[in-house]
């Protein structure tokens, strides 16, 4: 009797063992992965270490672009177990309403991760850290400063809360600047404490520095000049390019109106354009001084040719060109000094189909200039309908292309450095870039010569003239395209110039977008501020003076 | 049992004991080799926010803006409306 119960019990007993070896066996082989990876789900993390942004530096090492290791403070709402006084404790370090946190956590009382504040100060992260709170976590991450804010936004750009660039450099360097972030795996308890680090995988990687070509001085010089240009002109927009002669860097790139990455309000899309990169605009006349190159090249024209522009006006097929006065007999170079419509009508058409397109093709005009600027504008210009005479004219003049103020700037490059083309960089050169040579040195010449006496008195732009420097530049005022043909009432001042004429530095092209004054032309609103940025860029620079002394 | 049964024997536990010995040593190294890492770290954040903060402070005292307002507010410096070169 007592024997059977005893074996039945060992049976069972050894039965139950048998069927719980025999689950354990099969569970192994069947769905080993599945199991060790939701276990592993539970406990192991793998988190990612950031790794330091470069910083970005202006050609002598001025931070530009900075990052700083802040603390983003989170919590698990769902485990909270704080009390009111923890609650109210912890909004008071960080600066949050104590009620709305309070809310707020009871709101997300079924989610899992909920951000109390990010890029808080290190110091601020240890004393929220020292009151020991149950359920807070820290998280390190990078805050971006800015320290030239608005004066440099549009270049440097700016990164997002991610820290992934969005505009500008940060955005087109992201790359380079980004590093690579370092990655641990760590073992947590139930209540996500971090017991141990398991392992490290990898180490972060510090993104690299880059040095930009800009010159924060003379970019907060043009910054400046350019704002109050746009202000006290009531303009839509404005751009100022500044461009090293020898390297073909750019020393400064501003627009206006421009934000403050450093406090970003989102939807600000006017004030985020790099406009002197990605807008075009008609260059009007300052393409003039390309077209009197193409006539010199021709060989049947020279400085002192007669051109005669009375009455003041001719039709060239169904079109008009006109002048606002009847300027008589011009030579070439006083064609280019006055800005006749007439005169380089005739110029034009006197050479052959294709001259002037071409020389413009050359002085880059057409061809992508790589600064590596996001949404860098290619110039509209091409070559269909050269045969007819009218297109022929008004490409001479300015019109039926359309250019951004950069490649502006590259085409009046090739003119100061004597006719080479080098390529833009917006990266500080070592040496000087390999450069093609596209016109002739001694044309070149003539052609500054000629735009100096655009800075005479009898010229259009008098007042781009500079204290103790001879400079050379051409005006230009174009009409902007509205919805029924050219709006008569809207228009793009602009001057592109250069400094010194004996030896040229610096090339600055100034466009003003639909100035709203009495003044509109470019003699009147863009060369002033060329004037006023090329006379303390020549001094910062220590360029020796070249010229009289006094000024318009 | 044979002697040569009993010196594997000697020489299996005595490799078990050490390798036991062993595991404990480095994990207790590894222990304090990544406290060491962690503080290093914390250490070097709190010299990278030093040295950003450092550099912006800079930044601000050598910008052009607060030169130009010491130079015309506290020297009574005015920008020179005349260049002359002279030649030494």
């Amino acid at each position: 009797m007592r024997r059977w119960r005893h074996f039945t019990v060992v049976g069972c007993f050894v039965l139950a063992c048998l069927a719980i070896v025999g689950r354990v066996g099969y569970l192994n082989f069947t769905q080993r992965d599945f199991l060790q990876q939701q276990g592993d789900a539970r406990s192991i993390r793998s988190e990612t270490v950031p790794a330091y942004r470069g910083l970005v530096f202006d050609r002598y090492g001025e931070p530009l672009a900075v990052s700083t290791p802040v603390v983003a403070v989170w919590m698990d709402p769902s485990r909270n177990s704080l009390g009111e006084a923890d609650v109210r404790h912890l909004a008071a370090l960080l600066d949050l309403d104590a009620d709305r946190l309070q809310a707020e956590l009871a709101a997300s009382a079924h989610r899992e991760f909920l951000y109390l504040r990010r890029r808080v100060s290190l110091e601020l992260a240890g004393s929220v850290r020292a009151l020991g709170l149950n359920g807070v976590y820290f998280q390190n991450e990078y805050r971006r400063y800015y320290p030239a804010g608005e004066t440099t936004a549009h270049v440097v750009g700016m990164t997002g809360v991610d820290d992934a660039g969005l505009e500008g450099v940060e955005l087109s360097f992201d790359e380079v600047l980004r590093g690579q972030s370092g990655r641990k795996v760590v073992l947590k308890d139930r209540r996500g404490d971090t017991v141990k680090d398991l392992e490290f995988v990898s180490a972060p990687r510090f993104g690299s520095d880059l040095r930009l070509s800009l010159d924060l001085r003379l970019q907060f010089l043009a910054y400046r000049e350019l704002k109050a240009a746009v202000a006290g002109h009531r303009a839509a927009s404005g751009s100022l390019v500044m461009l090293d002669v020898a390297t073909g860097e750019i020393l400064a790139l501003v627009n206006q109106p421009s934000y403050n990455p450093n406090d970003f309000t989102p939807g600000d899309t006017a004030g985020m354009r790099n406009r002197a990169v990605t807008d075009i605009y008609e260059p009007g006349s300052t393409v003039k001084p390309f077209t009197v190159l193409a006539a010199l090249e021709s060989g049947d024209f020279a400085a002192d040719s007669a051109i005669d522009t009375s009455p003041g006006y001719f039709s060239v097929g169904s079109k008009l060109v006109q002048d606002p006065a009847d300027r008589g007999v011009l030579t070439l170079e006083q064609t280019l000094q006055k800005s006749s419509q007439v005169g380089i009508a005739k110029v034009a058409l006197a050479l052959q189909d294709r001259a002037v397109f071409d020389v413009l093709v050359r002085a880059g005009m057409g061809s992508y200039m790589g600064t590596g600027l996001p949404g860098e504008a290619v110039a509209a210009i091409n070559d269909a309908g050269l045969g007819d005479p009218v297109v022929r004219t008004t490409l001479a003049y300015g019109y039926g292309l359309a250019l951004s103020p950069l490649q502006l700037a590259h085409a009046y490059l090739t003119l100061a450095s004597g006719g080479l083309r080098r390529p833009l960089s917006l990266l500080r050169q070592e040496m000087p870039p390999d450069s093609t040579r596209v016109f002739p040195a001694a044309l070149a010449r003539e052609v500054i010569a000629m735009m100096e006496t655009v800075t005479a008195d009898t010229g259009t732009a008098p007042k781009a003239r500079v204290p103790g420097y001879r400079v050379a530049g051409k005006t230009g005022t174009a009409r902007k395209v509205g919805s029924d043909g050219y709006d008569d009432e809207r228009h793009v001042a602009l001057f592109a110039g250069l400094a010194p004429v004996s030896a040229p530095r610096l090339v600055v092209v100034v466009v003003i977008n639909e100035p709203q004054g009495q003044l509109r032309g470019g003699g009147e609103v863009a060369a002033p501020v060329f004037a006023r940025v090329v006379a303390r860029s020549m001094r910062l620079l220590g360029v020796k003076p070249d010229g009289p002394g006094d000024a318009a | 049992m044979k002697v040569v049964h009993v010196i594997a024997f000697g020489l299996l536990f005595l490799g078990v004991v050490v390798s036991g010995v062993q595991v404990s040593y480095y994990s207790q190294r590894v222990r304090d080799l990544h406290g060491q890492l962690q503080a290093v770290q914390m250490h070097q954040d709190a010299q990278l926010a030093e040295h950003s903060r450092l550099l912006l402070e800079r930044s601000v005292e050598t910008s052009y803006q607060n030169i130009e307002r010491i130079a015309q507010a506290d020297l009574a410096m005015v920008f020179p409306e005349h260049v002359e070169h002279l030649e030494p």
